[in-house]
C-alpha cells in the first residue's frame, strides 16, 4: 500500500516537473487529482483497507494530495511567469502616467548654490534696484564722471543720471549708509551692459559680496574666496590671485582657477593659459568708505563679484551664452 | 599696448624668455594677452652661398646661380639682381617660404631655366628699404642657418592688456621700469640721452619765432614747445620704421614718426606743426568758444570734419584753431613733404577735459588715450627734448635755441605718510619698514624714514611723478602686494560675530514659488528686461493703462530691446513662439522678474516684481491610457489655485476682468485674482489677435501675480486644527439653471449658508452637463455637500432638513429647477 503511494508521488512529481505547458499540467493534475484521478481513487479506496491501515493511509494520502496540489500551483505560476516575462496580471513595463517634470533655470541654480555657500559663511542677501542712479552705480564706488574706468563697463542710460545697473555693487553703499560694520552681504541679481556678441549678452547675472569689519585683511579675502571656490567647484581646485584694477578696491585682484578641462596644460577653454578668470575682488577703497561715512582708520573690508553665466558655463559645459535667454525648453529641461 | 623685447632692451636688460617674462608681468598686474614672434615670416629663409653664377641663356638681366643651401645641397636659382656674384652669402627663400605680401615661394622655371627658390633683397624681407639688390650678408656663415638666427633677428612682441590706472605703462620706458623690478638682479632703466649736439644748434632763438599763451591754465597746466629749421621731410630710417611697425603703428614720415616713437617711448604724446602754417607766430591754448556759442567746424588731419562744442580745448594760432588739444591735430597745420620748419608741442592737459572731448567727438587717438588716463606732468620737457634731438639727427634739421615752457599751474609732488602697521593689517602680512622701503624703491618710489626708531614709525614715501595712480597709503599697499606677489601672501580666515540675523523675506518667497512651480512641471524662463517699443500695441494695451508708461533706453542695443518691460506677458509669449517654431508644442513656463514703470523725468522708475506663468499645448499627449487633450483655461486656473494653496492663501475670488483692463485676454476669458479686495494678479486666455501679433499658432493661457501683493496675502502664522472624531455624510444635489448663472455665485451662496449653518464641512461642484434634453439655454449642475458634526455621528434625520433648506434656497435664488 505504502509502495503504491510512493509510486504515485514519484510518478506525479516527475510528470509535473516536466510539463511544458499549462494544458499539459492541467491534464497531469486531472490524471492524479481529478475526480477519476489516481490519488483520488486511492483515497476513495481507503474504506476498503484493513482498519489498522486506514489512519496511516488517510494521513499519507491527504499529505500527498496537498503536496501535489502545491507542486501543480508552483509549476503553473512558473509556466505563467515564463510566458508573460515575469508579469503577474499586469505588464509592468507599460509606461507610467508620468507627472510632468519642471526645471529651474541654470542661472537660478548656480545663483542659489553660490548664495547658499555665502549664507553658510554668515553673509546676508541685500538686493537693490535694477535701474540705479549714477551716484550709487558709479560715484559712490569711486568712479567719477569722465573717469576712464567707466570704459570698463559699457552703460545703458535711461537719463543723464539714471542707468541700468552695470553691476550689483550699488547695493553696497546703500547697505553701508544704513548700517555700521560689521557688514557681510552678497547681492545677487541682473546687471546690464551695452554689449552683445558671442560671449556677451546685454543682460546677465552677478553675485557680488562685501565684508567690512575691524582688521579684515587681504589674507582674509583670499581665505573666504578660496573657501568659496573650493566649495563650488571642487575641493582641490587650484586658484591664483592676480593684480588688477577696479576703482572701488585697492589692492584689486582677479581670481583665476586652474582650468579643469586641461588641468593647466592649456586648451581652448582657457585660451592656452591654463587658468580661467572667474572673480574680481579687492580690499574696499577708502574713498568708498568715506562716501558712506565709515572710519577708514577703524575698518577695512573686501569686496568681490562674479558673473553667473560664466560660472554656469564652466559648471555645465554650456557653450553659447545666448542660450540662457532663448528659453528653449529643450535647453532648460536639462538642468 | 604692444612692446617689443628688442626695443625694451634699449632701456633695461631682458634675459628672460618671453613666456617667463609674460608670466611675471601678468602676476604683477600687467596682464600679457599674447606673445607674438616678429620674424615668424622668415621660416624657410636661410643663409646660402652662391657657388656659381652664369648668364641666363635667354635673358640679359637674369643670372643662373648654383646655390649652396646647406648640408651640401645645391639648388639652381635664377636671380635678377645686379649685385649677385660667386662666393656671396645671401638670404635664400626656399620653396615653402611665404614672404610678406603673401608671396609664396615654389619650385619653378624662369625662361626655361629651373629655379628652386629666391635670393632676397632686404626690402623683400622687410628688414630694410634697400630694394636695389639682394642682401649681401657680411661675415662668415654656415649655409643652411635660418636667417632669423644668423642675423639674430629674434624679437618677441608682448600684447599687454593694461588697466586704466596704469598710464605710466603706456610707454616702453614704463614697462621697462616694471621689468627692472621683476627680474633679478633688480635693474633701473637707462634713459636715452637728450642733450642737443652743439653741431646741430641753429643760431636763431625760438622766442623770435613763436609765442605761446595759455588762456585756460586749468585745462592746460603746461605747454612746452621746441622748433627745428631746415627740416627734410621724408621716409623714416628703417630702424625707426621697424620699431613702430613692431608695436602696431603705421609710418607716415620722419617727423610724424619721431613724435609717435617718442610717445611710445615715454608715454608723452607730442604734436608737430608745420610752422609756416601757424598764423601770426602765435600759439594760443583756449577753449573753442564761449559757453553758448554755436559748435565750431574743424577738420582734423585724418580729413574728417568735427563739430566742436565751445568748451572743448583747442590749440589755436593767431587766427584760427590748428588742433584739438590732446586729441588730434588739424589738417590745416599738418606736416607735409614741403614742410621745412617744424614746431613740436609737448604739453600736459587736464585728463577730464580731454576725455570729455574725445567722447564727444568720438575720436579715440593714441594721444587722447594717454592724456585722459594721465601722463607724467613732469615728463613734458624730456619728451620734447628727445623728439627735437631725434629730428635734428634724422630729419637733417637744426635746432632753434631755447625752448618754450609755459607752466602756469604746477602739479605738486605727492608724498604719502605710510604706516607699515596699517599696511600689514590691510594685507595680512608682517613686512618690516625696510622691506616695504625696498619693494617700493624698486619702482622708483623715494623713501624717507620719518620715525625709524619706533615700531610703527611712518615712512614718508615720495611718489614718482609718472605714477599718477598713487595718492594714498592704500595705493602703496597694492604696490607692495603686487610686487611681493599676491600668491605669497598667507591665506587667513576672518573672525565673525555669531549674532542672529534675519533672512531677507523676498528671496525666501521667490525660492518657494520656484519650488512649487517646478513641482507643478513648469520650466523657469529668464527673459530680457528690454522689449520692443511697440510691445504695448502688440498687446492691444492703450493709454492711460499704466503699462504704457515705459522707460526708454537712450542707447539701446537694438529696436528689439529699446524699452524696459512693463509686463511679463510679451517675454513669455516670445519665448513660446520660439519654442513652438522648433516644434515643441506643449509648454509650461514661468518667470520671476521685475517690470518697470516710468515715474518722472530723471527719476528712477517704479520696479515691481511679478511672477508669470504660461501654458499651451496639451494636458497630456496621446498615450496608451488617454487621448491627446488640449489645455484650457481651467488647467491654468488650477495652477494658480495650486500655487496659492501651496502658500495657504485661502478665500481667493476670481472675478471677470473688466473691459479694457487686460485687453490681451480673449473677451470673456480673463479673470482677476482677488483676496480681501487686494488684486493679486490676473489670468486668462491670450486673445487670438494678440497671439497672431506674437506669431503664435496655438492658444496660450497666462497668469501673472504681483509679488508684493502675494507677500501681503501670506498667512501670518499657521495654526493646526484638530482632526474630526466623527464620520461625515455626503448628500448630492442637482439643479438645472440658466446657462448665464455663474457657478462661483452659487458657491458663494452655499458658502454663506454653510457659515451660518455650521454642520456643512465641505461642498463642491462635481458635474456640469449641457444638452438639448434639458433645454438649449440651460445647464445642469451637481454639487456634493459634506456634513459633519464635531460632537456626534450624524444621521439622516440630523441633516435632512438642512439639505432641503439649502436646496430650496438655491432654487429660489437662481430660478433653478430640479431634474426630471
Amino acid at each position: 500500500m505504502q509502495n503504491n503511494l510512493q509510486d504515485i508521488e514519484k510518478q506525479a512529481l516527475e510528470k509535473i516537473s516536466t510539463a511544458d505547458s499549462k494544458d499539459a499540467l492541467e491534464s497531469i493534475s486531472v490524471q492524479f487529482l481529478g475526480r477519476k484521478g489516481v490519488l483520488t481513487a486511492f483515497l476513495r479506496n481507503i474504506p476498503s483497507l484493513p482498519v489498522d491501515e486506514r489512519p496511516a493511509a488517510g494521513k499519507n494520502g491527504n499529505l500527498l494530495k496537498l503536496k501535489l496540489e502545491e507542486a501543480v500551483r508552483q509549476a503553473r505560476s512558473e509556466l505563467e511567469a515564463g510566458a508573460a516575462g515575469g508579469a503577474e496580471g499586469i505588464d509592468i513595463t507599460l509606461p507610467g502616467r508620468m507627472v510632468k517634470k519642471g526645471a529651474l533655470h541654470p542661472i537660478t541654480q548656480v545663483m542659489d548654490e553660490i548664495s547658499g555657500i555665502f549664507l553658510r559663511l554668515g553673509f546676508d542677501i541685500a538686493e537693490g534696484p535694477e535701474v540705479e542712479t549714477d551716484y550709487y552705480n558709479f560715484e559712490a564706488l569711486n568712479i567719477p564722471k569722465y573717469h576712464p574706468a567707466r570704459d570698463m563697463q559699457d552703460t545703458f542710460y535711461v537719463s543723464e543720471n539714471i542707468v541700468l545697473r552695470t553691476h550689483t555693487s550699488g547695493s553696497q553703499p546703500r547697505v553701508m549708509e544704513k548700517n555700521e560694520p560689521p557688514v557681510r552681504i552678497i547681492s545677487p541679481g541682473k546687471v546690464f551692459r551695452c554689449d552683445s556678441d558671442l560671449t556677451h549678452t546685454p543682460m546677465f547675472h552677478q553675485v557680488e559680496g562685501l565684508m567690512v569689519d575691524r582688521n579684515i585683511s587681504f589674507g582674509d579675502l583670499k581665505g573666504v574666496l578660496t573657501t568659496f571656490v573650493q566649495q563650488f567647484f571642487d575641493k582641490d581646485t587650484l586658484l591664483r590671485f592676480r593684480p588688477s584694477f577696479f576703482p572701488f578696491t585697492e589692492p584689486s585682484a582677479e581670481v583665476d582657477i586652474r582650468c579643469a578641462m586641461c588641468k593647466g596644460k592649456g586648451c581652448r577653454v582657457c585660451s592656452n593659459t591654463g587658468w580661467i578668470e572667474i572673480l574680481g575682488s579687492g580690499m574696499v577703497h577708502p574713498a568708498v568708505f568715506e562716501n558712506v561715512g565709515y572710519d577708514t582708520q577703524k575698518y577695512t573690508g573686501f569686496a568681490f563679484g562674479m558673473g553667473m553665466e560664466r560660472v554656469a558655463m564652466l559648471k555645465y559645459g554650456i557653450d553659447d551664452i545666448r542660450k540662457y535667454f532663448e528659453n528653449d525648453v529643450r535647453f532648460l529641461g536639462q538642468f | 599696448m604692444k612692446v617689443s623685447l628688442s626695443w625694451l632692451r634699449e632701456y633695461i636688460p631682458v634675459d628672460l624668455d618671453p613666456k617667463d617674462l609674460s608670466d611675471r608681468l601678468t602676476m604683477a598686474g600687467l596682464e600679457v594677452d599674447g606673445v607674438e614672434s616678429l620674424y615668424d615670416y622668415l621660416d624657410n629663409v636661410v643663409v646660402a652661398q652662391v657657388v656659381q653664377a652664369r648668364q641666363h641663356p635667354n635673358a640679359d638681366k637674369l643670372t643662373c646661380c648654383t646655390v649652396d643651401i646647406g648640408k651640401g645641397e645645391l639648388f639652381p636659382i635664377v636671380c635678377g639682381a645686379p649685385n649677385v656674384r660667386e662666393g656671396m652669402y645671401v638670404a635664400c627663400a626656399l620653396p615653402g617660404a611665404v614672404l610678406p605680401g603673401d608671396f609664396k615661394i615654389k619650385k619653378s622655371k624662369l625662361r626655361g631655366e629651373p629655379s628652386h627658390g629666391m635670393l632676397c633683397s632686404a626690402a623683400e624681407l622687410m628688414l630694410a628699404h634697400d630694394a636695389s639688390g639682394i642682401m649681401d650678408l657680411d661675415g662668415e656663415f654656415v649655409t643652411g642657418t635660418p636667417l632669423e638666427s644668423a642675423l639674430k633677428l629674434t624679437d618677441a612682441v608682448l600684447e599687454i592688456d593694461l588697466t586704466p590706472n596704469r598710464p605710466d605703462c603706456l610707454s616702453l620706458i614704463g614697462v621697462a621700469r616694471e621689468i627692472g623690478a621683476l627680474t633679478e638682479p633688480r635693474n633701473k632703466v637707462t634713459l636715452p640721452d637728450v642733450t642737443f649736439p652743439e653741431a646741430k644748434m641753429d643760431s636763431r632763438d625760438i622766442h623770435d619765432f613763436v609765442s605761446v599763451r595759455i588762456e585756460d591754465p586749468q585745462l592746460c597746466p603746461r605747454y612746452t614747445a621746441g622748433m627745428l629749421f631746415d627740416v627734410k621731410v621724408g621716409p623714416s630710417p628703417v630702424w625707426l620704421k621697424q620699431r613702430l611697425e613692431a608695436v602696431g603703428l603705421s609710418c607716415v614720415n620722419n617727423v610724424v614718426d619721431i613724435t609717435n616713437f617718442v610717445m611710445m617711448e615715454t608715454g608723452q604724446p607730442l604734436h608737430a606743426f608745420d610752422y609756416d602754417n601757424i598764423a601770426k607766430s602765435k600759439i594760443i591754448v583756449r577753449t573753442a568758444g564761449k559757453p553758448g556759442d554755436a559748435p565750431l567746424e574743424f577738420t582734423t588731419l585724418d580729413s574728417k570734419v568735427h563739430k566742436l562744442d565751445p568748451e572743448m580745448l583747442m590749440i589755436c594760432d593767431g587766427e584760427k584753431p590748428v588742433g584739438i588739444a590732446g586729441v588730434m591735430g588739424g589738417e590745416n597745420s599738418e606736416i607735409t613733404d614741403a614742410t621745412t620748419r617744424v614746431l613740436v608741442e609737448s604739453a600736459y592737459f587736464n585728463p577730464v577735459s580731454i576725455r570729455r572731448t574725445a567722447k564727444r567727438t568720438g575720436i579715440a587717438s593714441d594721444a587722447s588715450h594717454r592724456f585722459e588716463r594721465g601722463v607724467d606732468p613732469e615728463g613734458t620737457l624730456f619728451a620734447l627734448n628727445r623728439a627735437v634731438s631725434l629730428m635734428a639727427q634724422f630729419c637733417s634739421a637744426t635746432i632753434a635755441r631755447g625752448i618754450i615752457d609755459e607752466n602756469p599751474v604746477k602739479t605738486p609732488p605727492v608724498t604719502i605718510d605710510l604706516s607699515p602697521k596699517a599696511l600689514n593689517v590691510r594685507l595680512g602680512t608682517s613686512f618690516s619698514a625696510d622691506e616695504i622701503a625696498q619693494i617700493l624703491g624698486s619702482v622708483e618710489f623715494g623713501i624717507d624714514k620719518k620715525a625709524a626708531q619706533k615700531d610703527d614709525g611712518l615712512l614718508q614715501v615720495h611718489v614718482p611723478s609718472f605714477r599718477v595712480d598713487v595718492a594714498r597709503p592704500e595705493d602703496l599697499s597694492e604696490e607692495v602686494a603686487r610686487l611681493w606677489g599676491y600668491n605669497k601672501i598667507e591665506t587667513s580666515y576672518p573672525l565673525i560675530t555669531a549674532k542672529g540675523r534675519t533672512l531677507a523675506s523676498r528671496p525666501v518667497l521667490r525660492g518657494k514659488i520656484r519650488q512649487a512651480m517646478t513641482g507643478f512641471g513648469f520650466c523657469e524662463a529668464i527673459n530680457y528686461n528690454f522689449i520692443r517699443k511697440d510691445a504695448c500695441a502688440r498687446m492691444a494695451i492703450e493709454d492711460p493703462d499704466k503699462r504704457t508708461r515705459m522707460v526708454e533706453i537712450l542707447n539701446p542695443i537694438s529696436d528689439q530691446m529699446a524699452v524696459l518691460r512693463t509686463s511679463i506677458v510679451p517675454g513669455l509669449l516670445e519665448a513660446m513662439a520660439r519654442n513652438t517654431a522648433k516644434q515643441v508644442d506643449t509648454l509650461q513656463l514661468f518667470e520671476i522678474g521685475k517690470v518697470f514703470f516710468d515715474t518722472a523725468p530723471g527719476k528712477q522708475p517704479e520696479e515691481v516684481e511679478v511672477v508669470g506663468g504660461l501654458i499651451t499645448g496639451y494636458r497630456w499627449d496621446q498615450t496608451w491610457y488617454s487621448k491627446k487633450e488640449a489645455v484650457d483655461f481651467f488647467d491654468l486656473k488650477g495652477v494658480v489655485q495650486g500655487l496659492l494653496s501651496y502658500f495657504q492663501i485661502s478665500g481667493v475670488l476670481y472675478e471677470r476682468t473688466e473691459t479694457g483692463t487686460c485687453p490681451y485676454f480673449e473677451p470673456g476669458y480673463g479673470a482677476r485674482i482677488v483676496k480681501d479686495g487686494l488684486v493679486l494678479g490676473t489670468l486668462g486666455k491670450i486673445a487670438s489677435g494678440v497671439g497672431a501679433a506674437f506669431g503664435l499658432k496655438q492658444d496660450a493661457y497666462l497668469f501673472d501675480l504681483d509679488m508684493d501683493s502675494l507677500e501681503k496675502a501670506l498667512p501670518q502664522a499657521i495654526q493646526a486644527v484638530g482632526l474630526p472624531k466623527f464620520p461625515s455624510i455626503s448628500r448630492d444635489m442637482t439643479f438645472i439653471v440658466p446657462k448665464r448663472v455663474e457657478v462661483g455665485v452659487m458657491i458663494d451662496t452655499i458658502s454663506a449658508f454653510a457659515q451660518k449653518q455650521g454642520l456643512i464641512e465641505d461642498y463642491f461642484l462635481f458635474d456640469v452637463f449641457e444638452g438639448s434634453n434639458i433645454g438649449e439655454d440651460k445647464k445642469s449642475l451637481s454639487f456634493r455637500v459634506v456634513y459633519r458634526s464635531a460632537s456626534k455621528t450624524l444621521t439622516e434625520n440630523n441633516i435632512k432638513k438642512i439639505h432641503e433648506q439649502l436646496s430650496q434656497k438655491i432654487i429660489n435664488d437662481f430660478q433653478a429647477d430640479l431634474p426630471g
